[in-house]
């Protein structure tokens, strides 16, 4: 009797591994069939896609695309500016989410001129959260010197997070590579992504410096900020990178502050005595005519910056500002 | 118990399943075999086209090529042996034996490169290598020789009736569709008579028999002719691609040599197309035309660089002077060249 | 016919056809190179690769679905492959063998018990996997440093058929090298010297392989055991144990690598291979804790990450790792390379080169290209190396992708890094010695090395003109330049025109017949007798970094002329030129 019993066990217990064997070769032809990958990697083929930078512009009004603000007050000469292109409500809506892209390249106390002046970027973010309703608002930038000490020192940080942004450092899980249209330099190139993936506005705030190799850094070469690798590469066709990143980039909002002016020893300044009261304010939805507006504060002409025809050829905006109607106002 | 029993063969009695075991053994041997049945059928596909690379351009310059034809030409002189294998290289990977001179036989017809090493038998450091050129056809053989010809050539009675010269360590001809050249490792008569004693092997041999004179090379024949001076450009001479086919040689007429030129083309028609073109080619290069004082010649000289170059025809030859440093020698020598050419002519109708 | 007569055929079968695959490793079309031989049999039998490669790159490579079959027949079967198939069990189990061969009964009984150590190779197992698993945190492949496949291949390939070579030129025309070649020898050598302490030693103790196997063979239909209780436990049957499972009591079934010699042994014929549990108990599971299991995996998971800290795979990127044409993106790369040689033994110019640690502890045995070794940099027509990459780390390209040309023309050759002209050592940029090797050699058309052309007066070339007779020129004092007839020298008078100088003495020199002089010199001039050099330079954009300019260069120590990897198609952070 046992000996059946043991049989039964011994028959139960085959069948039983039989089963779980079954099973196993089972799992793992479905495995094989899952991931079977007939081709194999191509060539380029990395995991993650190349992304494509939303539009964040909004319609365009005549009259309302280019302003120019003169007053030594940024805060009164900024609200005006934006006021004069139909107010911050026509920019930013109610519970959207806005990323401010300031010049937060150097790790230089604001008054030099290097960076956006902080009290600039806190009003504007203050602008969006209390005139406008945005849910949340992101500053963001790729400093060329270490992020964090660049933040700090160039005061931005602080002010912003006082206005109550959110200040994103550039953390390498945030940039996805991108191809620009008909480029031949921004190709396969990582760029900060993160943020604006889920944004709805985005404004770019830009002092108006002199460049030792561009000749000047304003609305549009602020863009340079959300590259990352080694964009350095770059600089050996400056005039190609700066107007394939105004491709790159359709902005809601540029303001490009000509209130302290760096005249000479840009990009980076040092010195007071390189930095000239100008008082000017100009936003526009219109990079390549804030530039060559701006430029003029620099006492210099469009042709001498071949980055704004480039620009212009690639049909970003015009260089002919005036033709735009700028508004225009002058503050005590 | 059974601790002391030898390794292997513990057959125990009465082991039970002996069949099953062995006809699962046999089965997993016909396994195997199948499995080498099927690997030895489907490695017999010979096409290795994915590689790239083919073996012919593989081998490395010191191995000879597995077949390889071994020359009937290079026999071993007396007095020596062999140092190396033949060696035989066609126009894809000749450039693996002489490098960056290749290009020099490979656009002039060449088809292959037949080449051994030799060492005298006492002493090893008399060694000597030959080189055979397969360049299709005589006219191939004598260009690339006669560009190649060294500053120090000498003239050998082994090659009169022929095209050849020796230096102080090598022998230099021509025979049939073959450009030849023998090189030593030292100068030294010993290896000097070995390599006239192989040159003659060579010549007696059937196989190699072909034309051995180029008739035009007679045009050139004159009391200015400098000896040896004739060279024979295939195809773009004087860096035109529209120059084919030219023969050139020296004329010593006055302080410097002249080089003189011609090129012998089918009709006169093609004659005078040639000789348009490559006047187009001087002017169109700042060429300026130059005076002179013959009718013949009125503007079929010119100004090149500050030197004077001519070219005209005389009924199917393109007939010229090249780089020369006194017009008036340069015009004589061109007249001396253009009456033989158009006497050459008048015999032929 | 008994089964261990059949195992031992299968094991000379399988050896033999292991060996004979690595032999015809090399590029042609007779009957003992290339043609069309699965030289990848084994690599791609081994589920240790396709598991692994499963978990980096969640893909299961075409050709790795043959491991399906040794999977399936393993769960059926139980761990067959250990001591039937395997190249490196069957070189432990002859090894083994010999050792103790002589040795008494008692003696092999003891040396074949089962030690608790044998659980080491889970955890090696869990340490491997645990590697490849997290892409987010970071994952490599590092299988393939203790695979036996991979192992046995790469030991083969850069060890023992170079060495067998060396003077016999038995499987290839010229010697190969590989660098390092003696750390993998060092292992190859352990592992199997490892065998005259306890037999299998490599098998029982460390090969991740055998774990796997031993896993997934838990539900085996077949397994040895005994079929009736009268044993009287002589323990005959673990005389030539090859596991080390211990037979004679509780078997341990994981360990069992079916070399059948228990029941070949046994002489009351109570082991047999059957579907039912044994007699005297069985324990399926590898003796592993959990903690260690988790412990292990853990300690995988998070050594690649720390291993990434000297920032090699980011701006710290060693610039010698040149890898061969058709290579993924670095990280891509590591995903798949198993470290198994094959690229290194077909490369017809040996160029490919097991890489050290330099480029980062991943970086170990993967294939990098050394200019300076074999033949010449790489071919320009050849694309082997990916034909016969196992897991596709080098992509299978065609010519047309390589070279760029048909459907490729619109994305350029292939670069494989940069040459650089080193100006401090170059002959002509340094020495004023006129050399050119490097633009003659280069093999792409219109070339990647141009030349600038620039006069440079020779050592104390500055003299004066004593007299002028016809071509020659006498000058007051001596020259030191010994021959000045190659054709490269130059007499520069002092109207600033260069003539070529034919012929030297101590004190004279004769121009070059056919030199036109514009006007005489006279004496008391000064001429100076310059070198007329070409300077190479680099054109960035058509140099495709074969390295054939490096391994030609005659500055045969630290070349003057170098590639590395910077300019590389398949990465786009490495690029020199904007747009890349």
């Amino acid at each position: 009797m046992s000996e059946q019993n043991n049989k039964n066990i011994g028959r139960r217990e085959f069948f039983t591994r039989t089963a779980k064997a079954a099973i196993s070769i089972g799992a793992a032809g479905v495995a094989a069939r899952l991931f079977y990958d007939a081709k194999g990697p191509q060539r380029g083929g990395k995991a993650e896609k190349l992304v494509t930078l939303p539009d964040f512009s909004v319609p365009q009004e005549a009259g309302k695309t280019i302003s120019v603000v003169k007053g030594s007050d940024r805060i009164k000469s900024v609200n005006k500016a934006i006021e004069l292109l139909g107010g911050i409500k026509r920019f930013v809506k109610a519970g959207e989410t806005v990323v401010i892209k300031p010049n937060v390249a150097f790790a230089t106390p604001a008054m030099l001129g290097a960076t956006t002046n902080p009290e600039l970027v806190a009003e504007v973010v203050r602008l969006c959260y209390k005139e406008a309703g945005a849910k949340e608002v992101f500053v963001i930038d790729n400093p060329i010197n270490d992020p964090a000490s660049c933040f700090m020192l160039s005061g931005i940080e602080k002010a912003a997070t006082a206005a109550g942004a959110k200040v994103i450092m550039p953390t390498p899980s945030l940039f996805a590579n991108t191809t620009v249209k008909d480029a031949t330099l921004i190709k396969d190139w990582p760029v900060l992504f993160g943020p604006l993936e889920k944004a709805d506005k985005l404004i770019g705030i830009a002092p108006v410096k002199h460049h030792h190799r561009s000749g000047a850094s304003m609305t549009m070469k602020n863009w340079y900020g959300l590259l990352g690798g080694r964009r350095n590469t770059f600089h050996q066709d400056i005039n190609g990178i700066i107007a394939e990143l105004a491709v790159m980039v359709k902005p809601t909002l540029v303001i490009l502050d000509g209130t302290m002016v760096m005249m000479t020893n840009g990009p980076t300044g040092g010195s007071i005595s390189d930095l000239k009261r100008a008082d000017t304010m100009i936003a526009s939805c219109d990079m390549v005519a804030a530039d060559s507006c701006g430029c003029e504060l620099l006492g210099k002409k469009v042709s001498d910056l071949p980055y704004l025809t480039k620009a212009q050829d690639y049909g970003i905006g015009t260089t002919d500002w005036q033709s735009l109607n700028p508004a225009t106002a002058t503050l005590s | 118990m059974n601790q002391n029993n030898p390794q292997f063969n513990v057959g125990s009695t009465g082991r039970t399943n002996s069949r099953l075991e062995s006809v699962v053994s046999i089965s997993i041997i016909a396994i195997l075999l199948a499995i080498a049945a099927t690997l030895f059928i489907r490695q017999a596909d010979t096409d290795i086209s994915r590689f790239g690379i083919t073996p012919a351009n593989l081998q490395p310059s010191q191995k000879p090529v597995p077949e390889a034809e071994t020359s009937p030409f290079i026999q071993v002189p007396a007095g020596f042996d062999k140092l190396s294998e033949p060696e035989v290289y066609n126009a894809e990977n000749l450039y693996e034996k002489i490098n960056g001179k290749a290009p020099l036989y490979t656009e002039a017809g060449f088809s292959k490169l037949y080449c051994q090493r030799f060492v005298n038998k006492s002493d090893a450091n008399l060694w000597m290598e030959v080189f055979l050129y397969d360049m299709g056809n005589l006219r191939n053989a004598f260009s690339v020789y006669s560009m190649q010809r060294r500053p120090d050539a000498k003239t050998l009675s082994a090659f009169v009736q022929m095209y050849g010269y020796g230096t102080s360590n090598g022998l230099y001809f021509v025979y049939g569709r073959y450009y030849i050249e023998m090189i030593g490792s030292a100068e030294s008569d010993q290896l000097v008579m070995a390599m006239l004693e192989t040159a003659a092997n060579i010549q007696k041999n059937p196989m190699v028999a072909g034309d051995l004179k180029i008739e035009e090379l007679d045009l050139f024949q004159s009391e200015n002719l400098v000896p040896d001076s004739a060279k024979l450009y295939l195809k773009n001479a004087f860096g035109f691609e529209g120059l084919s086919d030219v023969f050139t040689a020296q004329y010593k007429i006055g302080r410097q040599p002249i080089t003189v030129f011609f090129s012998k083309c089918p009709n006169v028609q093609d004659a005078e197309a040639m000789a348009e073109s490559y006047r187009k080619f001087l002017t169109e290069n700042d060429a300026t035309v130059k005076q002179t004082t013959s009718e013949f010649l009125k503007n079929k000289i010119f100004d090149f660089y500050g030197a004077t170059e001519m070219v005209f025809t005389t009924g199917q030859f393109v007939v010229g002077v090249h780089e020369a440093e006194n017009q008036d020698a340069a015009e004589k020598a061109a007249m001396i060249l253009a009456v033989k050419l158009s006497n050459s002519n008048k015999i032929k109708q | 016919m008994k089964i261990v007569q059949a195992r031992r055929i299968s094991q000379i079968f399988f050896f033999s056809l292991f060996v004979w695959l690595i032999i015809v490793s090399t590029v042609g079309e007779k009957f003992w190179q290339i043609r069309a031989w699965p030289v990848n049999l084994f690599l791609h039998l081994d589920p240790l690769v396709a598991i692994g490669t499963i978990l980096t790159t969640h893909t299961l490579y075409y050709p790795l679905l043959w491991a399906l079959i040794t999977i399936v027949l393993t769960i059926i079967l139980g761990r067959f492959f250990c001591s039937w198939v395997c190249p490196f069990g069957s070189l432990h189990h002859f090894t083994g063998y010999l050792a103790n061969r002589n040795k008494k009964t008692p003696h092999k009984i003891q040396l074949n018990k089962y030690r608790s150590t044998q659980s080491v190779k889970y955890f090696i197992l869990a340490f491997l996997l645990g590697t490849a698993a997290f892409p987010s945190i970071g994952n490599s492949l590092q299988t393939g440093l203790l695979d036996p496949i991979p192992l046995i291949s790469r030991s083969f390939s850069t060890v023992l058929l170079p060495v067998a070579d060396k003077g016999s030129y038995l499987t290839s025309v010229a010697q190969r090298f590989y660098e390092g070649a003696w750390l993998i020898f060092a292992i190859f050598a352990a592992a199997v010297l490892l065998n005259l302490v306890i037999p299998r030693f490599y098998c029982r103790f460390v090969c991740p392989l055998g774990a796997l196997f031993g896993v997934i063979g838990r539900f085996a239909i077949w397994r040895i055991g005994k079929n009736k209780n009268e044993c009287i436990n002589c323990k005959l049957c673990e005389r030539a144990c090859e596991g080390g499972c211990e037979p004679a009591g509780q078997i341990r079934t994981s360990e069992c690598v079916l070399c059948f010699n228990c029941r070949q042994d046994c002489k009351d014929d109570l082991i047999k291979y059957q579907t039912s549990k044994s007699l005297a108990g069985e324990i399926t599971n590898p003796d592993i804790s959990r903690r260690g299991f988790v412990l292990s995996l853990a300690g995988g998971v998070l050594a690649v990450p720390a291993a990434r800290l000297s920032n090699k795979l980011g701006a710290n990127w060693y610039y010698k790792v040149i890898r061969p044409p058709g290579a993924l993106e670095e990280k891509e790369f590591l995903k798949r390379c198993i470290k198994c040689g094959q690229c290194m033994r077909i490369c017809p110019t040996n160029v490919i080169q097991p890489a050290g640690i330099e480029g980062g502890i991943e970086n170990l045995w993967t294939p990098v290209l050394n200019n300076r070794i074999g033949s010449s940099g790489c071919q320009l027509n050849c694309v082997a190396c990916g034909q016969v990459c196992p897991t596709s780390a080098i992509r299978p390209i065609t010519l047309d992708e390589k070279r760029g040309l048909g459907e490729f023309a619109h994305l350029g050759p292939i670069k494989l890094g940069t040459a650089f002209v080193d100006q401090n050592r170059c002959l002509p940029w340094a020495m004023n010695k006129p050399c050119i090797v490097c633009e003659e050699n280069c093999p792409v058309s219109p070339k990647a090395i141009y030349t600038q052309e620039h006069y440079n007066t020779v050592r104390d070339g500055i003299l004066t003109i004593k007299a002028v007779t016809e071509n020659t020129i006498e000058f007051l004092g001596k020259s030191n330049s010994t021959n000045l007839a190659t054709g490269d020298y130059y007499c520069l008078m002092q109207d600033g025109q260069h003539i070529n100088i034919a012929a030297n003495t101590q004190t004279s020199i004769v121009l070059a017949d056919g030199e036109n002089l514009s006007k005489m010199p006279s004496a008391g001039d000064k001429i100076a007798i310059q070198v007329r050099l070409q300077r190479p330079v680099v054109d960035i954009e058509k140099c495709i970094g074969c390295g054939i300019c490096e391994h030609e260069c005659p500055v045969s120590g630290k070349r003057a002329i170098r590639v590395s990897a910077e300019g590389e198609s398949r990465s786009s952070d490495r690029r020199i030129l904007p747009g890349g």
